[in-house]
C-alpha cells in the first residue's frame, strides 16, 4: 500500500466521477424543469454507447490510419451518436412524458420505467447479450506518470472535455436566451409561459442537451472499460441519479459535486484497507463539524460544543434554540430526545428534535463504522460490493439529507 | 320512481352477477389441475399454475402499496427473497436447520415484514419518486449481499435441497398439493385485504392516495398509515417468498434481480392498479402469456391447419412466436407507456382510480365558468 496506489484511485475516481457527472447533469436538469425522475436516461447512456462503437466499427477504423484522420473519425463517432441519441430523448419526451404531464405524478414515472425497459430490451434484441467492443485503435494509447501511477491519456482526455462540457453548459444557461427560458420554466412553468416563453420548446431543449451529454458519457464509458453490455445504463444510471441527489437535485454544480464525491468514494471504498478508510470517515466529521459551527453564532459556539442547548432561555426564542441544537454536532441524539420528551406543546422544536435525533443517529453509526474499521483495519471490502456502495450512499443521503450536499434549486410555487 | 326501480333492480342483478363470476372464478381455480387427471392438458400447466398463484399473491401484497396507498416501491422483489431465503436457510441441510412449516411461515413473514418496517420507517417521509428509488436501492442491496454473504447464503450458487413441508402430517410434495396450498393462502389474503380495505386503515390508505394534505388535515397519522400499508405488502411478499422456496427447492440470488420487481409492478399496472380482480387478472396473462402464445402457435392451430402453417409465416414473426419469452420485457415495457397515456387506470379498473383519473378538476370548471360570467357580463356592459 503506497502513495502511488492512492494516487492511481484518485484519478481514476476522478475519471469515473467526471463520466457520472455527465450523466448526472441530464437527470438533474430534467428534474429541475419537469420534477421527474427520467428513468430512461441510462438507457439512453446505453444507446449513445452503443452507436458511437457501431459507428466506429462500421467505417473500419484501423491501427494503420493516419492519426489527423483517425481523430476526425472519433468526432465524426461522436457527433453521429449524439444526434441519433438527441433525436430519441427528444422522441422519448414526445410520446412518453408529455402526453402526461398533467396527470398525478405516479403516471410519469411508471411511464418512465417503461420506456427504460423497452429501450433496454430492444437494445438486448438488436444487439445481442454480448458486450459490444470498442475498436482498440480507436482508444488513445500511453500514459503521464503522476506520482509513481499512470494516467492514461484517455482519463486526461475525458477530465479535460467533460470540464469544457460543464463550462459550456454552465454559461449557456446562465448567459444565453434559452438558458434563461430554461431557467424561467423551472421555476414557474406557467408564468414562463405567461411571459412568452415557449415552455414545450424549452423542455425538448433540455431533453436534447442532456441526451446528448449522455451520448458523449456513453461514448468515453466504452473507450474507458472497452466494452459496454446492454444493461450497463442501468447502473449507470443509477449511479447518476444518486450523485445528482447527493449534490441536492436539480442543482448542476450539485451534481459535478456529487459525481465527483461518487467516484471517489467508490474507488477508495474498495481500494483501500479499511484502517485508513476509517480517517477518511474521521475527517468527514471534522469537515462537517467545521461547516455546522460556521454557521452559528459566535456567542452560541460554546454552548453547542459543550452540549448546553438546554440552557438557553426562552427569551431567546425557540427557534433559535432548537437550531443551536441541531448544531449539536455529538450531542444531537441525547438532547433531541431531551425536547421531545420535555416540550409536547411546541411542535416547531418538536420536529427539530427530530432532526436532532437523525443527526445524533447518523453519527452514532459513523462512529461505530469507524470503530469497526479501525479494529479490521488490514482487510479491504471485496470488490463486489462496489455497487453496493453507490446504493448505500443513495440510501443515506436519501433518509438523512434528502436535500444533498448543496441543497436542491427548485423554487417551490408561493 | 318507475326509474329508481329499474336502476334498483339492475343494482341487484349486478350484485348477483359479480358473486356469480366469483363464484366461477372460484370453481374454475378449484378444478383447474383436474384437468390434468382427465388428460387434458400437460403437467407443465399445473406447475405454471402454482408459478401464477405465487405471482398472484405478489402481485395482490404490492397493490396494497401502489394501488390502494399511491406509492411506488421498485424493490418489492428483495422481501420476497428475504422470505425465500429464510426458508431456505431454515429448512435445508445448509446450516443444518429444520424448522417445522407452520413456523417457517410465520418466520419468513416476519423477517419481511420487519425488513419492511426498518426500510419504512426513515423513508416514508421521503416524496413519492423519492421513495422508489430508495426501494431500488435497497432491492439491489439485497440481492448484492445475498450474492456475497457466502457463510449464510452460499453466494451465487445458492441453496439447493430445501426440504419439502409437512402440514399436519400431510407432506406437501407434487404440484396438485402445491397448488391447493397456495390457493387457500390466496383466500385467506383476500378475505384479510377485503377487510382491510374496508376498514379504518383502508380508508385511510386511499385518503393518502388522493391527496395527502387532505388526508393529514383530517386527523389520518400519515406515516403511521404508510408504514402499515409498507408492512402488510412486504408480509404477502414474504409469505409468497416462503411457498416459492418450498416449491423450487433450491434459491439463488439471480432469480431476485431488478426486472422481477418490475414484472410484478408491471402486473399490478397493467391489470388495474387498486382493483383485486384486476391485479389478479394481470398476474395471470402476464405469467401465461408467453407459454399460451407458444402453446398455440406451435401446437394447437397447426393441429387444425396443418403442419406447415407456420412455415408461411415471415422468419421474423416465426421467431417472435416461437420465442415470445424474449420480446416479453419489449411489450410489457411499451405496455405500460401505452397504458399511461390511453388507459391509466387498467384493464380492469376500480372505480376509485377511474374517477381520479378521468376526473375534471372542480377548481378548473369553476375558473372557466367565472371567466364566462365575466365575458356575458362585459357584453352586457358593451350593450347598455
Amino acid at each position: 500500500m503506497g502513495f502511488e496506489t492512492f494516487v492511481g484511485l484518485t484519478l481514476s475516481g476522478l475519471t469515473v466521477g467526471m463520466i457520472y457527472a455527465l450523466v448526472a447533469l441530464g437527470y438533474t436538469m430534467v428534474y429541475g424543469v419537469l420534477k421527474l425522475i427520467n428513468f430512461a436516461h441510462g438507457e439512453i447512456f446505453t444507446v449513445g454507447g452503443y452507436l458511437g462503437a457501431t459507428f466506429l466499427i462500421w467505417i473500419g477504423i484501423e491501427d494503420g490510419i493516419p492519426l489527423p484522420l483517425k481523430i476526425l473519425y472519433v468526432i465524426l463517432a461522436f457527433l453521429f451518436s449524439m444526434i441519433l441519441t438527441a433525436t430519441l430523448g427528444w422522441s422519448v419526451e414526445r410520446f412518453a412524458y408529455r402526453p402526461l404531464r398533467k396527470m398525478t405524478r405516479i403516471a410519469p414515472l411508471l411511464s418512465a420505467i417503461g420506456v427504460s425497459i423497452f429501450l433496454q430490451n430492444l437494445i438486448l434484441l438488436v444487439f445481442g447479450v454480448d458486450p459490444i467492443i470498442m475498436p482498440v485503435a480507436a482508444i488513445p494509447e500511453g500514459y503521464i506518470p503522476v506520482f509513481g501511477a499512470n494516467f492514461r491519456y484517455l482519463a486526461v482526455i475525458i477530465i479535460v472535455f467533460s470540464l469544457i462540457l460543464m463550462g459550456g453548459l454552465t454559461l449557456f444557461i446562465k448567459k444565453t436566451r434559452l438558458g434563461k427560458a430554461m431557467r424561467a420554466t423551472s421555476q414557474d412553468r406557467e408564468a414562463a409561459e405567461m411571459m412568452g416563453i415557449n415552455t414545450n420548446m424549452t423542455i425538448s431543449l433540455t431533453f436534447i442537451i442532456g441526451s446528448a451529454l449522455a451520448a458523449i458519457a456513453g461514448i468515453l464509458v466504452a473507450m474507458y472499460y472497452g466494452t459496454l453490455k446492454f444493461d450497463t445504463g442501468f447502473l449507470y444510471g443509477i449511479k447518476a441519479f444518486t450523485a445528482a441527489v447527493l449534490g441536492g437535485i436539480g442543482n448542476i454544480p450539485g451534481a459535478v459535486i456529487g459525481a465527483l464525491v461518487l467516484g471517489l468514494a467508490e474507488n477508495y471504498g474498495v481500494g483501500l484497507k479499511l484502517g485508513i478508510l476509517a480517517y477518511f470517515f474521521i475527517l468527514g466529521l471534522i469537515v462537517g463539524l467545521a461547516y455546522q459551527f460556521y454557521f452559528l453564532p459566535r456567542e452560541a459556539r460554546k454552548k453547542a460544543l459543550f452540549n448546553l442547548a438546554d440552557r438557553f432561555s426562552y427569551d431567546e426564542g425557540s427557534l433559535s434554540k432548537v437550531k443551536i441544537l441541531n448544531y449539536c454536532y455529538y450531542g444531537g441524539w441525547i438532547s433531541g430526545f431531551y425536547f421531545l420528551f420535555k416540550e409536547r406543546r411546541d411542535s416547531l422544536v418538536r420536529i427539530h428534535a427530530r432532526q436532532a435525533i437523525r443527526v445524533g443517529f447518523a453519527n452514532t453509526f459513523l462512529f461505530l463504522v469507524t470503530l469497526i474499521f479501525f479494529l479490521n483495519s488490514n482487510y479491504k471490502i471485496s470488490s463486489e460490493w462496489q455497487n453496493g456502495i453507490t446504493f448505500l450512499v443513495l440510501m443515506l443521503v436519501l433518509i438523512f439529507k434528502p436535500a444533498g450536499i448543496l441543497g436542491e434549486h427548485i423554487p417551490e410555487k408561493v | 320512481m318507475k326509474k329508481t326501480f329499474k336502476k334498483e333492480k339492475l343494482l341487484k342483478w349486478s350484485r348477483i352477477n359479480r358473486q356469480v363470476l366469483i363464484g366461477a372464478v372460484l370453481f374454475l381455480a378449484f378444478i383447474f389441475p383436474l384437468f390434468n387427471l382427465l388428460g387434458w392438458m400437460g403437467m407443465v400447466w399445473v406447475r405454471l399454475g402454482v408459478k401464477v398463484a405465487v405471482f398472484v399473491l405478489l402481485a395482490l401484497g404490492l397493490n396494497i402499496i401502489i394501488g390502494e396507498t399511491g406509492l411506488l416501491n421498485l424493490g418489492y422483489i428483495a422481501f420476497f427473497a428475504i422470505g425465500a431465503y429464510t426458508t431456505a436457510i431454515f429448512a435445508s441441510p445448509r446450516l443444518g436447520f429444520h424448522l417445522p412449516f407452520w413456523l417457517l411461515f410465520l418466520l419468513s413473514g416476519f423477517f419481511a415484514v420487519a425488513f419492511g418496517f426498518l426500510l419504512g420507517l426513515p423513508t416514508l417521509r421521503l416524496r413519492g419518486d423519492y421513495l422508489a428509488i430508495v426501494t431500488l436501492a435497497f432491492g439491489e442491496i439485497v440481492r448484492i449481499t445475498l450474492n456475497n454473504w457466502e457463510s449464510v447464503t452460499n453466494g451465487p450458487g445458492g441453496i439447493p435441497g430445501i426440504y419439502d413441508p409437512v402440514i399436519f402430517g400431510l407432506r406437501i410434495d407434487n404440484n396438485f398439493e402445491y397448488y391447493y396450498l397456495t390457493l387457500g393462502l390466496i383466500i385467506l389474503c383476500l378475505i384479510l385485504i377485503r377487510n382491510l380495505k374496508n376498514s379504518r386503515f383502508g380508508r385511510a390508505w386511499n385518503a393518502l392516495r388522493e391527496d395527502e394534505i387532505a388526508a393529514e388535515c383530517a386527523g389520518i397519522h400519515v406515516s403511521m398509515a404508510k408504514l402499515l400499508s409498507f408492512m402488510v405488502s412486504s408480509l404477502f411478499a414474504g409469505f409468497a417468498g416462503c411457498i416459492f422456496a418450498s416449491l423450487q427447492k433450491f434459491v439463488n440470488p439471480q432469480y431476485f434481480v431488478f426486472m422481477q420487481s418490475v414484472l410484478v409492478v408491471c402486473m399490478v399496472v397493467l391489470g388495474g392498479m387498486g382493483s383485486i380482480p384486476g391485479v389478479i387478472a394481470g398476474a395471470i396473462a402476464l405469467d401465461t402469456l408467453p407459454e399460451i402464445i407458444r402453446h398455440t402457435f406451435a401446437f394447437w392451430l397447426p393441429s387444425f391447419l396443418g403442419e406447415d402453417f407456420l412455415t408461411s409465416f415471415p422468419p421474423l414473426l416465426q421467431n417472435f412466436l416461437f420465442d415470445f419469452d424474449r420480446y416479453r420485457m419489449l411489450i410489457f415495457g411499451l405496455a405500460i407507456v401505452l397504458m399511461m397515456i390511453f388507459r391509466p387506470e387498467g384493464l380492469i379498473p376500480s372505480r376509485a382510480w377511474q374517477r381520479e383519473l378521468h376526473e375534471i378538476d372542480p377548481r378548473l370548471l369553476e375558473e372557466t365558468q367565472m371567466i364566462r360570467f365575466d365575458l356575458e357580463e362585459e357584453e352586457k356592459d358593451l350593450e347598455v
